[in-house]
């Protein structure tokens, strides 16, 4: 099946981009998932008719892609997943809301205009932050970062663990869809004679596989703790990294920075 | 149902993470409770499972489209509600990240609507009582499905809620509501019946993985209602003073786009906002005008309580139920 | 120490009593054995390896490594002087790169990280894949994993290794490469396969199984140039004995239809 394929594709994908050297990706996983949550936050908590204030939010994606290498084009795809919805709600918005804002050139601008904008703005801006945070930093740096914050163990190794067999079972369960989909050529998903069966083998295969993950564990004397490396030190660039975005995203979301802008131009 | 991070306030982002945490908290005690060592890898080697699983088209016969597993009831059936939750997060953190699918902010909503219900509700109030007194094929189907249709249910419910709470789309709740909870009616039977063909496999090939700690948890009915009214309250609690002290600020940002004072603003927002409500309508005074935070809290855990109102109203429809089955099942 | 490291004596399993799958097996293995064990499928060699690391303790008989009785208070001591490389390496490598995997058993074992680092230094270096150090597993070849399996076994700095077809899904080159690994390792070895070419190559001793019991147990050569023996138990000569007859080899199992 072409999702399961496209799957496996792109988790090696965004760990191979993940893994190449760059300032952004030199950059201390924890600092870097706190500066996403928080350019994240500052974003959705735009006004929803402060298109104006809401794009220059903008200034962290480009400073981002330019900085790390990491080309644009892929990210599109991730925007794939998330926006119909998004599109959706946001077509809704004139719809529902038909309150007259101002005329442009003879045109009604109405609310629901505006903040079906802000909301499709928010989403795209969303998407590419989360997008530059996985797209510059491996899953388990994130996952020790996780730690940091005091993340439970147990929740964190279960990330780590998920993580690591996802390819494992996806190309498992790849090679059973491609057995059944030769024998069954002309059918689109699979028969509800074999829905059963089809999943429970892959679970069988699934729970044969953790056992055996298991015998492979407490050979080597696992007693229950997880034990993996710790991050290194955060040094003075990953604060001052910190520092910079906290301020810029405070400035770009308490000052109109554009109005500003504006008013140097327009008497 | 992924919720996206631009549909959200960062007041119900940050209430739902909270919830979401408190509860996994909770799992993360009930696990290490009776903990073995092997639960650990099992827990990873599902949650890939699951992952790959749910990526796994099955074509519902008659119609053209296909459907997908639950995980949530699956996982719980297999592993147990608390490591299922674990597991699902996981899941759904990796989907988030991997695949941007749900947003970094709507993580703990998403954990809410897909995790918790699955794992909690699906399996306490339904999936257990269903199958207490021995598994049968009719059982395991009945239970299944019901519970996927339930926590399916909640949480489209939730979707909406969530979204209009956060006041970002103007989409009315009403409206919102009766296009999301048909939909989610025929997916959660359909993934109730591919779930329950595999449980069903699983009982009549490999029994003794199905429901390995249903014997060890004494856990009622009751007390998942009690924990979660009280999760309910705390969070319109926290909602509603969080947004009073962060003023809605229509007003300026709207002075900002039209360049202040073409527009009379003040007439503009009220009407939106007597639209939006009268629209609503479920509550009615969420957010009256004036700044008294005490009363903002309040219609907040008023609307909380409701929201558990309703949930203990399903609960106890499906209570009634479960009570007349087993009286059936006395009869015979 | 005594010269036997490994001892087996009169050691039976069944996971239900009608059906035994070990059969009083009774064997030792001294500090330079390398040990071959083969037969056809299903006789039992991959339980009993596992009833040697303790991974199956419903046995009866004796087992003992390093004068140390397995039982189960013993398993952690027993377990941190034997190596188990499983035939899927998929399950043995399970953390997010190799780096890390190989630490994963000195960490457990409460080694201060420069005392890991060290051993993880050691253990890439004797198998010599020092550039795979921060790769993930589901990235590499499966001979790539398979070397990397066996690295973590040896950053447990273990007495005996014992292996369940190692040279299953390698390519000629990566199983060379295996074999010339092996034969530098100065560890008691104890190797199950069918690939007896490799057997072969690497060990002094073989013992050969069938249906749960030891039927032979001898010099390396001695048994595999045994075609009688072989074939009885559902094996063949090693194919680089195949020609030696001086004729092209044909099996001497009657010659079967099979009908479709």
């Amino acid at each position: 099946m072409g999702k399961l394929s496209d799957a496996i594709y792109e988790v090696h994908y965004m760990d191979t981009i993940a893994g190449i050297d760059s300032p952004i990706h030199r950059v201390h996983p924890l600092v870097k998932l706190i500066v996403t949550v928080a350019y994240i936050w500052f974003t959705v908590s735009f006004n929803k008719y402060d298109v104006t204030g809401l794009i220059t939010m903008v200034v962290y994606p480009v400073a981002l892609f330019s900085l790390s290498g990491i080309s644009f084009g892929h990210s599109i795809k991730k925007l794939r997943v998330i926006l119909p919805f998004v599109i959706l709600m946001g077509i809704l918005n004139p719809f529902f809301n038909r309150e007259p804002l101002f005329l442009l050139y003879g045109i009604t601008i109405t609310e629901g205009m505006v903040s079906g904008l802000t909301l499709l703005i928010k989403g795209i801006l969303t998407v590419l932050g989360g997008y530059l945070l996985i797209s510059t930093t491996r899953i388990e740096a994130i996952c020790y970062a996780l730690n940091l914050l005091r993340v439970p163990e147990i929740l964190v190794t279960q990330i780590l663990l998920t993580y690591r067999y996802i390819t494992v079972l996806l190309s498992e369960a790849n090679h059973i869809f491609e057995a059944y989909s030769l024998r069954a050529p002309s059918q689109k998903g699979i028969h509800y004679k074999v829905w059963g069966s089809l999943i429970g083998q892959l679970l069988f295969r699934s729970i044969d596989r953790a056992t055996g993950l298991y015998d492979a564990m407490v050979l080597r004397g696992y007693n229950g703790n997880f034990r993996h490396s710790q991050l290194p030190k955060a040094r003075w660039q990953d604060s001052a990294y910190l520092l910079v975005w906290m301020a810029a995203f405070a400035v770009l979301r308490y000052t109109s920075l554009t109005a500003l802008i504006g008013s140097l131009f327009v008497r | 149902m992924h919720m996206a991070d631009a549909l959200l306030s960062p007041a119900v982002g940050g209430a739902m993470y909270a919830a979401s945490a408190v509860t996994a908290i909770y799992s993360v005690k009930k696990v290490k409770e009776d903990f073995s060592p092997k639960k650990v890898p099992v827990m990873g080697v599902m949650g890939a499972f699951v992952f790959a699983a749910q990526m796994i088209n099955f074509s519902i016969p008659g119609t053209g489209s296909s459907g997908h597993i639950c995980g949530g009831i699956l996982l719980a059936a297999l592993l147990g509600p608390y490591a299922a939750f674990l597991s699902m997060i996981a899941i759904l953190l990796i989907q988030c990240l991997l695949f941007a699918d749900g947003g970094i902010l709507a993580l703990g909503c998403n954990i809410w609507n897909m995790a918790f219900y699955a794992c909690f509700f699906g399996y306490f109030c339904l999936y257990k009582p269903i199958i207490k007194n021995g598994m049968s094929r009719a059982k395991i189907v009945l239970a299944s499905v019901l519970g996927c249709v339930l926590s399916l249910q909640l949480g489209a419910f939730s979707v909406a809620l969530e979204t209009t709470i956060s006041g970002i789309s103007e989409l009315p709740f009403s409206v919102f509501v009766a296009a999301m909870q048909p939909i989610h009616l025929a997916i959660g039977t359909i993934e109730g019946l591919i779930t329950a063909a595999v449980l069903i496999f699983v009982f009549e090939t490999r029994p003794e993985l199905l429901n390995a700690e249903a014997t060890e948890n004494k856990f009622s009915l009751k007390k998942v209602l009690v924990i979660m009214g009280i999760v309910v309250v705390l969070v319109g609690g926290a909602l509603s003073l969080v947004a009073s002290s962060n003023p809605d600020g229509l007003e300026w940002s709207i002075g900002q786009v039209t360049g202040k004072d073409e527009l009379d603003t003040d007439v503009s927002v009220h009407a939106a906002l007597a639209d939006v409500q009268e629209k609503t309508a479920v509550l009615p005074d969420y957010s009256f005008g004036n700044d008294n935070i005490a009363g903002t809290s309040f219609s907040g855990i008023v609307g909380s309580g409701l929201v558990a109102g309703l949930c203990i109203l399903l609960a106890v429809i499906f209570g009634v139920y479960k009570k007349k089955k087993k009286a059936d099942v006395e009869k015979t | 120490m005594s010269h036997h490291h490994i001892i087996c004596s009169n050691v039976s399993f069944s996971y239900d009593k009608s059906f035994e799958i070990l059969h009083e097996i009774s064997f030792t293995a001294g500090h330079d054995d390398a040990i071959g064990l083969i037969g056809a499928n299903g006789v039992g060699k991959s339980t009993l390896l596992r009833i040697l690391v303790g991974l199956e303790m419903e046995f009866t008989g004796e087992v003992s490594i390093g004068e140390i009785k397995v039982t189960k208070k013993t398993l952690p001591r027993v377990r941190e002087k034997i190596g188990y490389v499983f035939q899927d390496s998929e399950n043995q490598l399970f953390m997010p790169t190799v780096y890390e995997d190989i630490a994963f058993a000195p960490r457990n074992y409460g080694l201060d990280s420069d005392q890991v680092e060290e051993r993880v230094r050691h253990a890439l270096d004797l198998i010599d894949i020092d550039y795979l150090k921060n790769k993930q597993p589901y990235k590499m070849s499966g001979g790539e994993k398979k070397l990397a399996a066996i690295a973590t076994i040896l950053a447990m700095t273990p007495d005996v290794i014992l292996m369940d077809e190692p040279t299953i899904a390698l390519d000629p080159r990566n199983r060379r490469r295996l074999i010339n690994i092996l034969n530098n390792l100065d560890h008691i070895k104890i190797i199950a396969s069918h690939d007896l070419d490799m057997v072969l190559e690497t060990c002094n001793r073989v013992i050969l199984m069938s249906e749960g019991k030891i039927i032979a147990d001898g010099e390396t050569r001695e048994i595999l140039t045994n075609r009688e023996l072989l074939e009885a138990n559902g094996l063949e000569l090693p194919f680089c004995l195949q020609g030696e007859t001086g004729v092209s080899y044909k099996p001497s199992v009657p010659h079967t239809h099979i009908h479709l």
